[in-house]
């Protein structure tokens, strides 16, 4: 049994927890022994210089997560599929299962090789006790999207996974809620895969308080001729990262990872991904628009590893960023490693203050600066909010994107 | 009517504008013209409230009520108009939806009602007509592509909808080719009237057969130092700036 040396009160509850429980496989001890030996990453960890969850738990309460209420959901108006995971605990749609569908609560993975030396996915294998599956049959495409939300409540921490398989010529969008008021921990481990000629589109919100503590990785294996699309809003939170690992491993397969964040006051986003191209011919395009005002930190870091047998790989990143107060941070990070010759691989990164010239014009026309302002922002944003395809769900996005621009 | 008094207007600490002083009645057009770099869009900015073109002293009334305390949002409410030399592109912007909005923003500002959306598509249709904008120009995105004499054509067709009660036409013909020049001068004399008044800033007497003016003045050294009929613009042509540097 692992030991943490000089543990945090959050590492001791965490720890604590580990040991009380019974029938822990031998996989699960293994990961709280690579959790123990990384532990909660710290600024000086590479990769998380500018996410400090060790920081932010240092703090924490590692009480019990409370109910509360749930609020309804805006994409409840696209009549999903509707998952729950509240606190950790998963809860499958109060309807019959469609055909061309399989899900359930089932037991979590093992291990995720590729993810073995991640901190919080380590401690994540070793403690969430469940996982929802779910998988599309072969050559189905799902009309109705399918809605998880994730709702944290309480204090404490509390993991879950989701594993899915999106089969050979299938077809499904997924929306992922992250919500509630909670000021706990929660750790989310999405892993699937994307097989053959199949269409997978997720959209990702979070729309939460400003206590949450949140990691989520969704990590994507994509096969043959699959596509991928991940679409992100972040408002931010205490705490936030998520964490897109797409794996391309056969030819011909192609990925759009786009995000955005807004955040103000004291919170934090952070949109992390890591793109491995280890076959021939795939393509990824990816975009990031951050908005930081008060003392609000965004952080993107965005990472093309193309291997020696990834040739005629064409990806492109382009961050843009507006500061729009002095105590505002946004903090960039891409980066390139590649080691075939035959590529196309560009990356951008812009960072500025709002177009005084432009606030100007519009001023001139009439729009006070609040409204110049908004309109500045709304459009800078909307070049993300434009990658939904699905008209009533873009508008949703973009009346979140004018919900926070009528608080500030 | 637009009045400026002895106004003194420094930018980035160097003084542009030295003692102007202009008066365009109601109803009149006016035409500004002079060097380069003599101040005359200083001018328009700091009439129309750009930050950074502070007067120092001196006054710009409209209809007697002093504008510089005004944000340039309550200036453009009250009626002021601003067609820009170097007009923006602001990419993600809606063209239709930001002429919409700043037309709401004025009226409600006047405490007018706002427009329908239906009575707005059919304006702004009516306008881009008449100032030879299809409509795919409008469902773009604000100015992004256009060329330099579009974009001119897009600061008119927001002329037209606003129906001002001042304008100022910064270099509006600049760039224009002989089409556009006649467009300019059509727009401008359907919006003519006893209540409007435009200060048209130009350096080539062309548009001014378009546009006959009231009056014409010559800005040189940060001051006016000529003023007379339009048969001073055709002057100008002919002798240059010279004499009004020298004067200056
Ligand atoms: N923001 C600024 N910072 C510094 N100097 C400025 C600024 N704006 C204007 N100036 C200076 O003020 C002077 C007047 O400029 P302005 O643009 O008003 O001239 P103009 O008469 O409109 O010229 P043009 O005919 O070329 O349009 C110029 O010397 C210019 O360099
Ligand atoms: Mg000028």
């Amino acid at each position: 049994m692992s030991a943490l040396a000089n543990p945090s009160p959050f590492e001791a509850a965490l720890e604590a927890d580990f040991n009380a429980r019974s029938g822990t496989s031998e996989a699960q001890a293994a990961a709280f022994d690579r959790f123990a030996k990384l532990r909660l990453p710290n600024r000086r960890v590479e990769g998380w210089k500018w996410t400090d969850f060790n920081a932010a738990l240092r703090s924490a309460e590692p009480g019990d997560a409370a109910e509360a209420d749930i609020k309804p959901s805006p994409f409840s108006a696209l009549d999903p599929l509707e998952f729950r995971i509240v606190n950790g605990r998963i809860e499958l749609p109060d309807e019959p299962v469609s055909e061309g569908l399989r899900y359930g609560v089932v037991n979590p993975v093992a291990t995720i090789p590729d993810l073995e030396d991640h901190p919080i996915a380590s401690l994540n294998v070793a403690l969430a006790r469940k996982a929802l599956g779910f998988e599309v049959s072969d050559d189905v495409a799902f009309d109705r999207p399918v809605l998880i939300r994730h709702i944290n409540t309480g204090g404490g921490f509390s993991f879950a996974q989701t594993m899915m398989r999106i089969s050979p010529g299938a077809r499904l969008r997924l929306i992922e809620t992250y919500e509630g008021e909670g000021a706990g921990f929660y750790s989310h481990l999405f892993h699937m895969v994307v097989r053959d000629g199949a269409d997978f589109r997720r959209a990702v919100c979070q729309d939460m308080g400003e206590g949450g503590i949140v990691n989520s990785i969704c990590a994507a294996k994509l096969d043959k001729q699959a596509k991928f699309y991940s679409t992100g809003l972040s408002t931010g939170s205490r705490l936030s990262r998520h964490e897109c690992h797409v794996h391309f491993w056969a030819p011909g397969s192609s990925a759009s990872i786009n995000s955005a964040a807004l955040v103000a006051g004291e919170r934090h986003s952070d949109f992390t991904t890591d793109t491995q191209f280890r076959a021939e011919g795939c393509a990824v395009s990816q975009l990031h628009k951050g908005v930081a005002k008060d003392r609000g930190r965004n952080v993107f870091q965005g990472k093309f590893h193309v291997f020696r047998e990834a040739q005629k790989t064409d990806a492109k990143m382009a961050a843009n960023a507006l500061i729009l107060s002095d105590g505002a941070e946004e903090n960039h990070k891409p980066e390139l490693e590649i080691y075939a010759d035959d590529v196309e691989c560009a990356h951008g990164s812009t960072v500025g203050a709002l177009d005084e010239d432009a606030l100007f014009y519009l001023r001139q026309r009439g729009l006070n600066e609040n409204e110049a302002r908004a309109l500045l922002i709304e459009a800078f944003v909307g070049e993300v909010v434009e990658k939904f395809e699905d008209e009533a769900l873009r508008n949703i996005f973009a009346s979140l994107v004018d919900k926070w621009l009528e608080q500030q | 009517m637009l009045k400026i008094d002895n106004l003194h207007v420094a930018v980035s600490g160097a003084e542009i504008l030295k003692g102007l002083s202009l008066e365009v009645p109601k109803g009149e057009v006016h035409a500004i013209m002079g060097p380069n770099g003599s101040g005359k869009s200083t001018l328009s900015y700091t009439v129309a409230g750009r930050d950074g073109y502070d007067a120092t002293s001196g006054d710009v009334t409209l209809d007697d009520e002093s504008v510089l305390d005004l944000s340039p949002d309550e200036r453009a409410a009250k009626g002021l108009f601003l067609s820009f030399q170097h007009p923006m592109e602001i990419p993600g912007v809606q063209t239709m939806n930001f002429i919409r909005t700043a037309m709401n923003a004025q009226r409600k500002a006047r405490g007018e009602e706002e427009v329908s959306a239906a009575d707005f598509i059919r304006l702004i249709r009516e306008k881009a007509k008449l100032v030879g904008l299809d409509d795919a120009k409008l469902k773009r995105q604000f100015n992004v592509g256009f060329s330099g004499g579009e974009k001119k054509r897009m600061e008119m067709l927001q002329m037209a909808m606003f129906e001002p009660r001042f304008a100022i036409m910064d270099e509006t013909d600049s760039g224009l080719d002989i089409d556009a020049l006649k467009m300019v001068g059509e727009v401008v004399n359907a919006l003519r009237g006893p209540d409007r008044g435009f200060l048209v800033i130009t350096h080539y007497q062309r548009l001014l057969d378009y546009i006959k003016p009231d009056a014409v003045h010559v800005l040189a050294g940060g001051r006016i130092v000529k003023s007379g009929g339009p048969e001073l613009a055709v002057e100008l042509e002919k002798s240059g700036y010279e004499q009004f540097i020298e004067a200056a």
